[in-house]
């Protein structure tokens, strides 16, 4: 486990959250894991920031919460997607593609620096 | 959907808040129990995997913490900071605070008053057992079946005798003059009594707290033939504290009532108040032996009350009682087309009133509304005012739920302080609905704040002020901030939709205003209509008094004598043109109603309608006290004795009814069963305050005084002035008898206002509420155009600055005041016309919907309009240009 794990922006949290929801119903502890382990390890979901954007999350409709048992037969809160919640990914999904890619080509400009900067 | 859906959340978070926190807890856990098994799985220990996953977790009553902000049910626990702000921010404009508290508290307490005072008289239930089973009886007529007559002895009987519908009845003799000189000395006061026959608590229900009730055997002339039977008497628990000292030993004992012992046989309990005579202290027997006497079965004087059989309708009650009424009309043929009616005893005691409170129920009610109104209107002037501050706040990052929670936690802190207020204000509204309605109102007495009815309005109130306190925030949070700061909100079409809003408003409390002012005025003009009426005698100047001969020391000639030597000795007094008695003052009512029959003349032995005659029994120089002309004939003079021939003056009306197209004079009458000579005529008087005119006969107490101790009120005509003569006649009467009671002494323009106690009651809190409604009106008038006028502050400059004349401007702004102020007129006016017919009965002589009234309120509510439109007129036009503009 390395150090340099990035703490996520709220905005790009819920994004996520949505998107690995759209795979299916999942826990929080689940999506906490899956974020993290699809981000191979570079993103760092913190309870104290997933659970608040859940509430918020369903607050908007964006997902909806049902208590379900787990493989191993334990009370859980699964989370799940809702129309809303869909919809708001692919606008999310877009906006992110276009701020990315406007920002990799900022970023790819070539800049002059002095030697040994 | 989505904004329902986060409010539902919301709610449940509130609600279901516990619940809320164990699932959170319960996920925590699983979150926990989750990552601590993985760790494990990694090959860590049990401990270090469990230490690892709280760290991990970040503190779980932090994560708990930011998931209660993420609800947004913060608010609610950390409200006192809002508190602190909004007290702040009201201290720094008092003059918002204090109109909208004192609205709030006008609204809240009004209403609450108002509703308390009717339920107390109207809804609340009589204080007795099974008070729906009670009924009054009222005697009727074949072609009069809405009458309310006194019943017969004779009726009385056979009614109780003969009906199997009623559990109980009873008789009672309810004349205002029945009571009893009670004490010696300084001591000696007067008391209310009521004769009553034996069952009469059996009706109310009530027994005696100490000692029994009267007899049937009580009801029996006693030896002397006097009216008063049987000396024994129930009595008040008022009158045991007072004369007893709440000493048990007092049932057994006597009372001397006029001079006379009377045996105590019993005390009521405390709480008891006779629903005929609330302010009676002692209760004696009935002589019923009139009622065997057929006779008398044309002579009406008892008010009669009854218990219906428990599971009876009042309708199977009424229809025996009909049947039971026709059979009697042929036994007693001079009774033939005698009839009675059950009437609900509630509705009887309250009848006289319900109108009056029904209408101030209505008008609190829109009272309440235009307080409603009038808040919205102020908190949205509020809100509007400070959208620039919202704006800076949501620039600099302010949340705009938390601006939004400073809204509503402003206005829950004026809503409670005007609740506050408000519950003052309903106390002191009691106390004058106590004050002006005593002694006109029934059961007025028994008023309590009702937390039931203070809840309603201060909900109601309370809801106003939150919901359009919180409104404007709401607004201000959706529109965007640099819109609102680069000055287009002020102006922009929102704020336009704005000030619509609120002239609509506006016009809404002009209407509501209007149509109360239309009640205020038609009860006004109600009031200068009656004043114009002609009673047919002069009542100014004159002084009244109740004087009551005691039975036991004054016999029949000695009573005789003694009203004529006192009106005698009281014209001697300073002051004092001319004195007599009266056994009923005119215009105060029916009091003595007989049948009446011509024994000479065209209609004798011809059936006459209506021959129920008004009869006066009069003493001294009755007529020229009051100013009542004489037409024909003679009045009475100091030789019309008890050994003279039996004689009788007749109003002008009752020798056309009795004598139609004959001289009157000289024709014989029956009446009270006597027959007498009329020796004169006299012009007619009203009896009731309307100025209505019955045919009245007039008979001289020195030859009437063996009929019954008619307890004469004293009427004596002054020059001046009348507490000055009271004090002489107060002297004079002592010197004569010093345990005679000079009782109610009053001016006669005093006697006769209290007949007209239900209107001037209504009158007065009619006026009251239409001026705080025009007074809610104005201000909002006012308000509105002001706010109009600092909204459109640049447009005007830039028109001056460009030329326009300033009255153009001035007219401009006052059209507009005109246009709101017609609106809510035009509207007023088909409220008040759908409306001001539930003032009918208390109106006189003028319709609901009278034009002039009508009028005359839009006119003034035009003026005054027109006023609260020039102030702002003017600021749209003073201030300079240049100053505006820069």
């Amino acid at each position: 486990m390395s150090d340099e794990r990035l703490e996520l922006l709220q905005g790009t949290l819920e994004m996520l959250v949505l998107k690995t929801l759209a795979l299916e119903p999942m826990h929080g502890w689940g999506i906490a894991h899956r974020i993290q382990s699809m981000s191979r390890d570079v993103f760092l979901v913190t309870q104290g920031s997933l659970y608040p954007a859940l509430v918020r999350m369903r607050r908007r409709g964006w997902v909806k919460t049902a208590w379900r048992l787990t493989e191993k037969g334990r009370r859980a809160r699964y989370y799940e997607l809702t129309t809303a919640g869909r919809r708001t990914l692919t606008t999310q999904h877009t906006a992110w593609e276009r701020a990315s890619a406007a920002i990799d080509h900022i970023m790819s400009v070539r800049t002059w620096a002095p030697e040994g900067a | 959907m989505r904004i329902l859906s986060d409010l539902l959340l919301r709610l449940r978070a509130i609600v279901f808040r516990r619940a809320e926190d164990r699932e959170l807890e319960e996920e925590l856990r699983l979150h926990v129990e989750m990552e601590e098994e993985y760790r494990r799985r990694t090959g860590v220990s049990h401990a270090e995997a469990h230490r690892q996953a709280l760290i991990a977790l970040g503190g779980v009553e932090q994560v708990k913490e930011d998931v209660r902000d993420a609800r947004r049910t913060r608010s609610l626990f950390d409200g006192a900071g809002d508190v602190r702000f909004a007290l702040r921010t009201l201290r720094r404009n008092p003059v918002f605070a204090t109109v909208a508290v004192l609205t709030l508290a006008i609204g809240i307490g009004g209403a609450t008053a108002v509703f308390s005072a009717v339920d107390a008289v109207l809804l609340a239930p009589l204080p007795y057992s099974q008070p729906g089973r009670l009924v009054r009886l009222y005697n009727t007529d074949v072609r009069a079946p809405n009458d309310h007559g006194f019943l017969t002895p004779v009726h009385f009987l056979e009614y109780r005798d003969g009906m199997s519908s009623v559990a109980s009845i009873a008789a009672a003799l309810t004349y205002d003059a029945v009571g009893a000189d009670i004490g010696r000395g300084d001591r000696a006061r007067r008391i209310r009594t009521l004769p009553v026959s034996a069952e009469y608590f059996d009706v109310l229900g009530v027994r005696p707290a100490i000692g029994g009730v009267l007899s049937r055997d009580d009801e029996h002339g006693g030896m002397d033939g006097a009216e008063h039977p049987a000396r024994v008497a129930v009595i008040s628990h008022r009158l045991w504290q007072e004369e007893f000292h709440s000493d048990a030993s007092a049932v057994g004992g006597t009372i001397t009532m006029d001079g006379t012992a009377y045996r105590i046989v019993g005390v009521m309990p405390e709480s008891f108040v006779d629903p005929l005579a609330p302010r009676a202290d002692a209760w004696t027997p009935l002589n019923l032996d009139p009622g065997r006497d057929p006779s008398n079965a044309t002579n009406h004087y008892l008010t009669v009350i009854a218990r219906l059989q428990p599971t009876l309708s009042l309708g199977a009650a009424q229809a025996e009682l009909t049947a039971l009424a026709t059979r009697l009309g042929v036994k007693y043929p001079d009774a033939r087309d005698t009839r009675a009616r059950f009437d609900p005893l509630k509705d009887d005691m309250v009848a006289p009133t319900a109108a009056a409170l029904e209408i101030m129920l209505g008008a609190v009610a829109l009272v309440l509304l235009i307080v409603c109104v009038n808040i919205a209107t102020l908190m949205l002037v509020r809100g509007s005012e400070r959208q620039g501050e919202f704006a800076v706040r949501a620039a600099l990052g302010g949340q705009r739920a938390r601006i939004i929670r400073q809204m509503l936690v402003e206005s829950i802190v004026i809503a409670l302080v005007g609740d506050v207020a408000g519950l003052a204000v309903a106390r002191l509204g009691m106390a004058a609905i106590v004050r002006l309605g005593d002694g006109t109102i029934p059961r007025l007495s028994s008023l309590s704040l009702d937390p039931r009815l203070l809840l309603f309005s201060i909900g109601l109130a309370t809801l106003c002020a939150v919901l359009f306190g919180a409104a404007p925030a709401v607004r201000a949070a959706r529109t965007r901030p640099g819109d609102v700061l680069r000055g287009e909100g002020r102006g922009g079409s929102s704020s336009r939709a704005h000030v619509r809003l609120r002239a609509a408003l506006v016009s809404a409390q002009v209407a509501l205003a209007f149509v109360l002012a239309v009640g205020a005025g038609l009860l006004l003009s109600s009031f200068a209509q009656l004043r114009r009426v002609d009673l047919g005698f002069a009542s100014a100047n004159v002084l009244t008094f109740e004087l009551h001969l005691p039975g036991s020391r004054y016999d029949s000639t000695a009573r005789a004598r003694a009203y004529d030597d006192l009106a005698r000795q009281l014209e001697g007094v300073p002051g004092v043109r001319a004195a007599g008695g009266t056994s009923r003052l005119p215009a105060t009512g029916s009091y003595n109603s007989w049948f009446t029959r011509p024994l000479s003349g065209p209609l004798v032995n011809t059936k006459i309608d209506h021959a129920s005659l008004e009869q006066r029994v009069i003493a001294g120089d009755y007529f020229a006290a009051l100013g009542i002309p004489r037409v024909a004939g003679r009045v009475f003079e100091a030789g019309d004795d008890a050994h003279a021939p039996r004689v009788v003056v007749v109003s002008k009306s009752a020798a056309q009814l009795l004598f139609p197209g004959v001289d009157p004079i000289g024709q014989q009458l029956r009446t009270g069963g006597v027959n007498a000579t009329v020796i004169g005529v006299v012009a007619d008087v009203a009896l009731e305050i309307e100025g209505e005119i019955k045919p009245t006969v007039y008979h001289a107490h020195q030859q009437f005084a063996g009929d019954r101790n008619w307890g004469l009120t004293q009427v004596v005509s002054t020059t001046g002035n009348l507490d000055v003569v009271a004090a002489s006649a107060r002297r004079l009467l002592e010197a004569v008898d010093p345990l005679l009671v000079m009782y109610r002494p009053a001016p006669l323009d005093d006697v006769l206002g209290r007949g007209n106690a239900t209107r001037t009651f209504t009158l007065r809190l009619l006026l009251a509420f239409a001026a705080v409604a025009i007074a809610l009106a104005v201000l909002g008038v006012y308000g509105v155009l002001a706010y109009a006028v600092r909204l459109r502050a640049r447009e005007f400059g830039i028109r001056m600055a460009l030329g326009a004349a300033p009255t153009a401007i001035r007219s401009m702004v006052m059209r507009q005041g005109l246009i709101v102020t017609s609106a809510g007129l035009a509207v007023g006016v088909l409220g008040a016309a759908a409306l001001s017919r539930v003032l009918t009965s208390l109106l006189f002589h003028v319709k609901p919907i009278e034009p002039s009234v009508f009028i005359a309120t839009a006119l003034i509510m035009a003026g005054v309009g027109v006023l609260a439109a020039y102030v702002p007129a003017r600021q749209a036009t003073t201030g300079n240009p240049r100053n505006i503009l820069s």
